[in-house]
């Protein structure tokens, strides 16, 4: 780097040792600007949208520029009154019980299996990978879920079915394995420390970062769920916010397939369905809150990708 | 090392996903059998043990009963108040507690199905010709329980108050072949079951221009030129007169109607009707309809009309069409739209758009196998008490007040009558709303307000009631020996059949290829069995 470049940008500080060019850098963060548009700029659209009018949609369409604003749909929305908050509750009744009880078991599971002296390991390695193969079919899951289990109409059947994802167990099996050197396991070991203290105490604390890893896609998963709450929830006061969104969604599509077959009667029941510009308002509702959940992780996920070297 | 794991570990993850879809549906269909054989041999046997007091055609009701009853098109948050009195009325009736499960447009379809085929024991089902859960292939499937038959005959035996007084039209339509025999498989509700496709004028910009509706009545698709020209020249360049449906539009112009049994999305099999007697035989044979003359002639001014800048070329996009044709009739902006009728729709069309609506039809309404299957209530197979499933819709169809109030709600608190008995609605309904089409016969309620005091004796009734039956009304075509050709029909029907109906293609290229790859497609085998079937039916009949 010449002393002239730096002059010229007017850095007065020494740059690190270990920066890059200045032309590298401009293109680096030019490349990163536009990446970042690229994934701000939808949902800035979906809020535009949701702040529409319904006539400027009408004539102009999607538009960043909408001929004229409202806030009608947010109106719409406190409307909906009890449903709205109750599925908010739902959503997040969900999410943090769910995420807390599959993270649980995806650390016992995984970690069971990362013990070379547990005697069944490639068995419940070959017993959780199976399913990954093979599924049940969605009848079949059906029955068992709900003639079985009894998972209808209830918080249960909304958690339950996202329990075990042997892919996140696959995932932490390896952290462990990559993370948690086996020598310290016999030192706890010979220090006197039982299995449980073992786990809780000296392993859960190095895995953080892959455990927050996992955590995070535990939570997006419950958080975006809704097909099964098609299957199972009929009660709509246990519907989850993604539901009342896909319903609304798939009520618009389904009127417009049949509306050859219905007539009138598909014109009439459309009407009466939420507009354009509310369900981008639902949108906006759904992500803001998941959106604070990824820097909470974040600080996690940075330092599992970076303490994959071995240390000291 | 690790990325190599990590990228093998994504394979098998992604082919994973791709043999879980194919193995569902297989897992589907075995699923299904075998709950239809646990079903058919549980079912002989509970009819048996009722057998005895079914002979005397009285209604056992001395132990409580819950009929669980799914329904379509709902849009219901809080049933309680009305479900509290409905089962104080039904368990005096009947000792029987209702469970509605109100299946929403967009929940039905996935809901219903896996209910039946999980064997959930659900009582009633909505059925139709056009849900998931569709009437025939479901009744087929040994899904529905045979009404008529002649062993245990509920209809006969706890239906018949509403059977007796249901049009005799209905209850053909409702006879198919299913796992029973020839009979009939579900309650035909009574709605608007005749089909009338009309142009929806916007009056107000037709009179604009000094035309009137006569100018519309007294010409037909070919004659709107002069019209839709004026009205073009007037409104400017980004105005479309002619606001179409394509399927639909090819349907009322040349008079073809969908032949029931021909399911998908392109409906290769059509029947012609005579636009001035429906019910005239006009040599019944089924057509290629694509390689008449009349399409020819059809798609060729649809061209043209195309060019003249008449068609929005958005009506051509299969995804959006339908939001753009909402969206323009909202706003009032078309001159001709097409639309299949309802009675009384104007009046709620010139309200919604703002404008004066007026629809003409191309035919009188009439009655096809297709329609009378538009709204039914079929007993499932996996009910324990059909009997009084049975004797539950018996009532519901014939008891105004208990049809009343699960349709309406409760007096006072989700509508209220007016000085002339119209039903009103409060704010309250918007809590409550079932789909009036969905539930049964709904000439026992109310007229609201706006559909006038005498809605349903004096309106209703005549105009569905005078609809004339097609000539060939009973057929019925079965698609199962030919159902690979249709599928690949429908492939090269979706590439072709709305860009040409819309004219945003030329049909002197467009026409000849498409006819082409529908002749390498099986068109005239699929053809062939419809009309060998048609012939048998006629055999049968006389």
């Amino acid at each position: 780097m010449s002393k002239n470049a730096q002059m010229a940008l007017g850095y007065k500080k020494k740059r690190p040792f270990n920066a890059v060019s200045v032309p590298a850098e401009i293109v680096i963060n030019i490349v990163m600007t536009l990446f970042c548009a690229a994934c701000v700029i939808p949902f800035i659209f979906v809020v535009i949208i949701s702040f529409t009018a319904e006539e400027s949609i009408r004539q102009i369409g999607y538009s960043f520029t909408p001929v004229s604003w409202g806030v009608e749909a947010y109106k719409y929305i406190m409307k909906l009154g009890d449903q709205l908050w109750l599925s908010y509750f739902n959503s997040f009744f969900i999410t943090i019980v769910g995420t807390i009880l599959s993270v649980l078991i995806c650390v016992l599971y995984s970690y069971a299996l990362f013990r070379r002296d547990f005697k069944y390991r490639s068995f419940f390695s070959f017993f959780s990978f199976f399913t990954m193969l093979f599924g049940g079919g969605l009848v079949p899951t059906y029955m068992v879920c709900k003639q079985m289990l009894g998972l209808s109409d209830n918080y249960a059947a909304l958690i339950v079915p996202l329990l075990v994802n042997p892919f996140n167990i696959i995932v932490m099996r390896t952290f462990f394995q990559s993370s948690v050197p086996e020598e310290l396991i016999e030192a706890a070991a010979i220090d006197g420390s039982g299995e449980y203290n073992t786990l809780f105490r000296i392993i859960v604390p190095i895995a953080k970062p892959g455990i927050a890893t996992i955590a995070l896609l535990n939570a997006l998963a419950y958080w975006n769920e809704w097909f099964i709450a098609l299957l199972y929830v009929r009660e709509r006061a246990k519907i989850p916010l993604q539901y009342l969104l896909m319903q609304m969604q798939r009520n618009v599509e389904y009127l417009a397939k049949n509306s050859a077959n219905m007539g009138a009667d598909a014109v009439a029941a459309a009407s009466k369905l939420p507009t354009q510009s509310l369900r981008m308002a639902l949108v906006v509702l759904i992500v803001v809150p998941i959106a604070f959940a990824y820097p909470f992780f974040q600080r996690y996920i940075i330092a599992g990708l970076t303490i994959g070297s071995v240390k000291g | 090392m690790k990325k190599k794991l990590l990228s093998l570990v994504l394979c098998i993850a992604m082919s994973a996903t791709m043999l879980a879809g194919c193995g569902s549906t297989g897992s589907t269909e075995t699923a299904t059998e075998s709950t239809e054989t646990t079903e058919t041999a549980e079912a002989p046997a509970a009819e048996e043990t009722t057998e005895a007091p079914a002979e005397a055609a009285t209604l056992d009701t001395s132990t409580p009963v819950t009929l669980k009853w799914y329904l379509h098109g709902s849009t219901v948050n809080d049933d309680k108040a009305v479900m509290a009195k409905v089962n104080e009325y039904l368990g005096e009736k009947l000792n029987v507690t209702l469970e509605p499960i109100w299946g929403t447009w967009g929940d039905f379809d996935e809901g219903s199905t896996l209910a039946i085929n999980g064997g959930d024991d659900v009582d009633i089902y909505f059925t139709c010709s056009w849900s998931a859960d569709e009437y025939n292939s479901f009744a087929k499937k040994g899904a529905w329980v045979r009404l008529d038959d002649p062993e245990t005959n509920l209809l006969a035996n706890y239906g018949s108050d509403i059977w007796n007084i249901t049009p005799e039209v209905l209850k053909t339509g409702a006879e198919i072949e299913g796992s029973d025999g020839y009979g009939v498989y579900a309650l035909p509700g009574f709605k608007d079951f005749g089909t009338q496709n009309t142009w929806d004028i916007n009056v107000t910009l037709l009179e604009k221009y000094g035309y009137t509706l006569d100018d519309i009545r007294n010409t037909d698709y070919y004659g709107f030129g002069d019209i839709l020209k004026t009205v073009k020249e007037g409104e400017g360049a980004d105005f479309y007169p002619l606001l179409v449906e394509g399927a639909v539009l090819e349907r009322m112009v040349d008079n073809s109607i969908i032949v029931n049994g021909d399911a998908g999305s392109l409906n290769v099999l059509s029947y012609y009707i005579d636009p001035t007697d429906v019910s005239k035989d006009l040599g019944s044979k089924i057509v290629n309809k694509f390689a008449t003359e009349e399409y020819k002639k059809f798609v060729e001014q649809t061209r043209e009309y195309y060019l003249a800048g008449y068609i929005d070329p958005g009506c051509a996009n299969k995804q959006t069409a339908n939001d753009l044709r909402t969206a323009t009739q909202l706003d009032g902006k078309y001159l001709i739209g097409t639309q299949s009728y309802a009675l009384g729709y104007e009046v709620q069309a010139s309200a919604e758009r703002g404008i004066d609506v007026a629809f003409v039809p191309c035919t009188p309404p009439y009655v096809d196998k297709t329609s009378t299957q538009g709204a039914m209530m079929a007993i499932s197979t996996a009910s324990k008490n059909p009997e009084r499933a049975m004797a539950f819709l018996n009532l519901l169809n014939t008891d105004p007040y208990l049809m009343t109030l699960l349709e309406y709600g409760v007096e006072g608190t989700h509508y209220n009558l007016n000085d002339d008995g119209l039903v009103v609605f409060t704010k309250e309904h918007d809590n409550y709303q079932p789909w009036r089409n969905g539930m049964g016969n709904v000439t026992l309620l109310p007229p609201q307000e706006g559909e006038g005091k005498d809605f349903f004796t004096k309106v209703f009734i005549p105009y569905y009631e005078g609809a004339k039956a097609i000539p060939a009304f009973g057929y019925q075509f079965d698609p199962t020996s030919v159902e690979t050709e249709l599928a690949t029909l429908a492939n090269v029907g979706e590439q072709y059949a709305l860009a040409l109906s819309v004219g945003s293609v030329d049909p002197a290229t467009a026409l000849p290829e498409f006819l082409d790859k529908l002749e390498a497609a099986g068109m005239s085998k699929v053809v062939d069995e419809a009309n060998v079937q048609l012939d048998a039916y006629f055999a049968n009949e006389q």
